[in-house]
């Protein structure tokens, strides 16, 4: 069973096809080693002696996958890694947890996350920060940053994840696997407890193109408990899986290549150019000129959207409760000693943008610059398919190294844009550094046209072997 | 109050009648037990996301188009945030900076016009039930669309509010927007009002009134506050800006919190529902929908049934009465009669049904085919009645009804004649009383003959028979 870890989730499906016994002792092997190493990478909130799965027939039937715990299952735990909902249970699925039910997937367990999706580090939990599984000194990115090492670790050949920011693609690329967030709209955010809910969505984590094509597949669709889920077809993902990028056009954002960027970074993203000039395409220079105010404007939309989104937890229909002499001190304590304190500065930052008499200056202003960096893209996308960037300035940092909110605001550089502008994006591995910490690439592109990225990943991933390497601790 | 001009401003909630809530599928029933209309979506659970009912959509619009607004087309809500027990999320989903309706009126009978500013659709909170040592909440409230309809302050005295609200519940009962029952929650109305002198032109400081349980309360309410400012500007006190609740059993107002504690609500764009702009065939559709209102109708019965300003407008107090009342009279154009039969004993019977109104079986052709065969002598008054009662819940036929019961009422003198002889002979008594005079006594004999026929006789033909029986 040990060769069970360089398997793809659709070679596994392929093996289990349909047997039950199969599946079992899939599960069995899965969940066996979620446990085991777990105790040193802390990347599940909670693991599952018995998989949830519904008894649907897909491509992927049988094939274990973590769920961010962010993602509502009926019946289970769902924290947000917040004290303040450390024992909500949870009375409904959420639209891809039904979806993945209906399909077949054997739901493992949750993921461990900053709470609320609120970090680019996991460190921000409340059951302690997830490590890195190349590295276990170093953070594995976040806020998805348990969904991605547990893919990269093969605890479980699935995760799905959650990006506003980059949460999926950041901890993709520090650990070395596929991310992608797809177009706002895309997948149904009904059951995703919303951080901010103009650029929320849900997408998957997988070692390789094939598993995220088919794992898109099973997730992406209109929703009608999700009025803000796009009522588009969705196209078959996995057709997009050949190796073509002849005539591609690739766009190089010089804003994204700022001298800030690690050095090992940008050489294994020239080297990702050359392989798709070798290949065909034409690699051309664009400029995404509002770049530069990106974090600010994320910043001030996505937390004025989260103090507003957060103000439910409050003690009084579920979750943790304080007591208090009357109901203005229930409501301080609960959420004082409930929220940590990276939830609560994103609280203090979006009501202080919300309020009569800065509004104007920050959330108003906020949403022209918005457009402004939609624009950008637009304007690109009129001369390329696919823009080509580093997912992150930097490999995976130490933890606790990064004590400056500021300094961890800006790890999200490069992923906030397509956020901003609801358009999908992938990270996918594309070399390591001379310390043997994984380099992840970006591809973002139009508004739903996560096929093309599926496709130019597709065809990098075919000659090139990064996706392929397993963490040594995978091992043990 | 010769000195002061009051000036109102009237803030009225009505529950859209959907079946469902605005954001969600759960019911809207008033009777169920509490926290039964719940799911996870009203209830604010994490991971949640509203889905707009367009059929409050519909609703609202036919409200700002009967009350003449200039719509918005682009819907577009927002989040008003505030922490309240009540208020599951913590914020309301309303509409602020573009309400659906603008700059409507409503013209009252008294001749005025009440300008209305805005109409806009909102989600309503729970319900906070108070015990000693807790509270409890009840959600089955949570999320009914409601429509906020406000007024400019145009409202010059507490009677004036009191036909303004009459006037706005008329409307909305006609077009089918609301119960508008104050008792069900179905309509609430606060109330802003301040004095001021009548040669100033500056408006006075405005205090807010709530807690209204009638249109009557609100006409005390502002009956009592009106008197409370005029008495502290008259001793020279400070107006202060507030809220003040109306506690009906003591008929006065109470500070309820002062404006200092106000609130900034932070509202900003919802971002769980997108913008999009009402289809031009929806709000026609609408438009064409609204039947002719209130004030419209009463000129038109005024002009085409000359019946007395009471009985009309008993009768255009309920569209459905209305309808019914125009369709009996084009069976038998006796508008006096049908008036008359409708006011009277239909709306007795109606009283008896268990669900009153929504329990009429009967068609206007045989409302109206009773009301001509009393008119006609066919049935006394008493069969009337019984007819009526067979058929109101029923709609029997009346035909069959009055055959089958026996009710025709007999007119002819030669049937009537053997029971007139009877009665003079069985009521010597009577007979003595009524020759030496006294008139009433001949009323016994009447009954008498009554009783014999089983009620079918015509008591006028009885009269006259036993008249000119006793002249002889």
């Amino acid at each position: 069973m040990v060769d069970l870890i360089s398997y793809s989730g659709t070679a596994i499906a392929r093996a289990i096809k349909g047997n039950s016994s199969t599946r079992d002792s899939v599960y069995a092997f899965f969940a066996a080693r979620a446990k085991k190493l777990n105790r040193s990478l802390n990347s599940f909130v909670e693991i599952y002696d018995e998989p949830v799965c519904g008894d649907g027939v897909s491509s992927l039937a049988g094939v274990p996958i973590a769920i961010k715990d962010n993602i509502c299952l009926k019946g289970k735990k769902i924290t947000c890694a917040s004290k303040i909902l450390s024992s909500h249970v949870s009375v409904y699925d959420a639209t891809v947890v039904a979806r993945l039910k209906k399909a077949g997937l054997a739901i493992i367990g949750t993921a461990n996350m900053d709470e609320f999706a609120f970090g680019s580090s996991t460190e921000n939990s409340c059951y302690g920060p997830a490590k890195n599984p190349w590295d276990t000194s170093r953070v594995p990115g976040g806020s998805s940053g348990g969904s991605a090492a547990i893919v990269a670790a093969r605890l479980a050949p699935f995760a799905l994840g959650s990006d506003t920011g980059g949460s999926i693609r950041q901890p993709a690329a520090f650990c070395g696997v596929v991310g992608l967030k797809p177009s706002y709209g895309r997948v149904s955010r009904y059951g995703l407890v919303a951080f901010g809910s103009s650029l929320d969505q849900i997408g998957p984590l997988t070692t390789n193109f094939i598993d995220c094509a088919h794992l898109l597949n099973i997730i992406s669709g209109f929703d009608e408990h999700d009025s803000t889920s796009a009522s588009v077809t969705v196209p078959d993902f996995s057709a997009a899986l050949v190796e073509d990028v002849d005539n591609l056009k690739i766009g190089i954002p010089k804003e994204y290549y700022a001298s800030t960027l690690a050095k090992d970074v940008k050489d294994a993203i020239g080297e990702v150019i050359a392989f798709f000039k070798k290949r065909g395409a034409q690699v051309i220079d664009i400029t995404l000129p509002h770049t530069e105010y990106a974090v600010a404007t994320y910043y001030i939309i996505g937390s004025s959207e989260a103090s507003s989104n957060l103000q439910r937890f409050d003690g009084i229909k579920y979750g943790s409760r304080q007591t208090g002499n009357c109901l203005r001190d229930i409501y301080t304590h609960t959420r004082a000693q409930g929220f940590g304190s990276e939830a609560k500065r994103r609280i203090f930052l979006g009501t202080y943008s919300l309020s009569s008499g800065y509004y104007d200056a920050y959330y108003v202003r906020a949403l022209k610059v918005r457009r402004l960096i939609k624009n950008d893209f637009d304007e690109a996308f009129k001369t390329v398919d696919v823009i080509l960037t580093p997912t992150s300035p930097t490999p995976a940092f130490k933890i606790g190294e990064k004590t400056d909110p500021l300094s961890m605001y800006l790890s999200d550089i490069y992923t906030i844009s397509a956020n901003l502008a609801g358009i999908p994006a992938v990270s996918f591995p594309c070399g390591f550094t001379k310390d043997k910490l994984p380099i992840g690439a970006q591809l973002i592109g139009k508004d739903f046209d996560e096929a093309t990225l599926i496709r130019a990943g597709y065809t990098f991933q075919c000659a090139t072997d990064y996706h392929t390497q397993i963490p040594k601790i995978a091992y043990e | 109050m010769n000195e002061f001009d009051i000036v109102v401003g009237l803030e009225v909630h009505v529950q859209l009648e959907t079946a469902s809530k605005i954001f969600c599928s759960c019911s809207t029933r008033f009777e169920n037990p509490p926290n039964s209309n719940i799911c996870p979506v009203c209830c604010g659970y994490p991971g949640v996301l509203p889905v707009f009912n367009r059929k409050a959509l519909e609703l609202a619009l036919r409200v700002s188009l009967a009350l003449g607004c200039q719509l918005n087309k682009k819907i577009y809500f927002e989040r008003k945030n505030y922490f309240y027990p009540d208020l599951p999320k913590n914020y309301q989903i309303s509409q602020y900076k573009m309400p659906l309706g603008e700059n409507g009126r409503i013209d009252l009978l008294s001749g005025s016009t009440v300008r209305i500013a805005r109409v806009h659709l909102e989600e309503d909170a729970g319900k906070l039930v108070h015990r000693e040592q807790h509270s409890l909440v009840d959600f089955n409230r949570t999320g009914i669309p409601l429509l906020e309809i406000v007024s400019h302050p145009d409202i010059n005295s507490p009677g004036q509010a009191y036909e303004y609200l009459n006037a706005l519940k008329l409307i909305l009962q006609y077009i089918g927007a609301s119960e508008c029952d104050m008792e069900k929650g179905s309509l609430r109305c606060d109330a802003n009002i301040s004095l001021k002198r009548k040669e100033e032109t500056k408006l006075g400081t405005k205090v807010e009134l709530k807690n209204m349980n009638s249109f009557k309360g609100v006409r005390d309410a502002l009956e009592y506050e009106a008197g409370r400012q005029e008495a502290s500007i008259l001793k020279n006190e400070q107006i202060f800006q507030e809220t003040r609740l109306w506690d009906a059993d003591n008929s006065r107002t109470e500070v309820m919190r002062s404006k200092e504690e106000a609130h900034d609500y932070r509202y900003f764009p919802e971002p769980d529902l997108l913008d999009f702009t009402v289809e031009e065939s929806l709000i026609e559709l609408q438009r064409h929908s609204i039947p002719e209102l209130p004030l419209a109708k009463r000129r038109r019965f005024l002009q085409t049934y000359r019946l007395s300003d009471n009985e009309i407008d008993t009768i255009i107090s309920d569209a459905w009465l209305s309808d019914f009342f125009e369709q009996s009279c084009r069976i038998f154009a006796k508008p006096d009669r049908i008036s008359n039969w409708l006011l009277g004993p239909f709306l007795e019977q109606v009283n008896l049904l268990p669900d009153t109104f929504d329990g009429v079986k009967i068609s206007p052709q045989n409302f109206a085919k009773i009301v001509q065969y009393f008119s006609e002598d066919k049935l006394n008054n008493l069969a009337a009645k019984k007819t009526l009662a067979l058929s109101v819940a029923t709609n029997r036929d009346i035909d069959e009804i009055i055959t089958q019961e026996n009710l025709i009422q007999v007119s002819g003198q030669e049937e009537l004649s053997s029971f007139v002889a009877e009665a003079i002979q069985e009521g010597a008594k009577a007979v003595k009383e009524y020759l030496e005079g006294k008139e009433q006594a001949i009323m016994f004999l009447v009954g008498m003959v009554m009783k014999k026929t089983k009620g079918k006789a015509n008591p006028k033909v009885v009269r006259q028979l036993l008249e000119e029986s006793l002249k002889k």
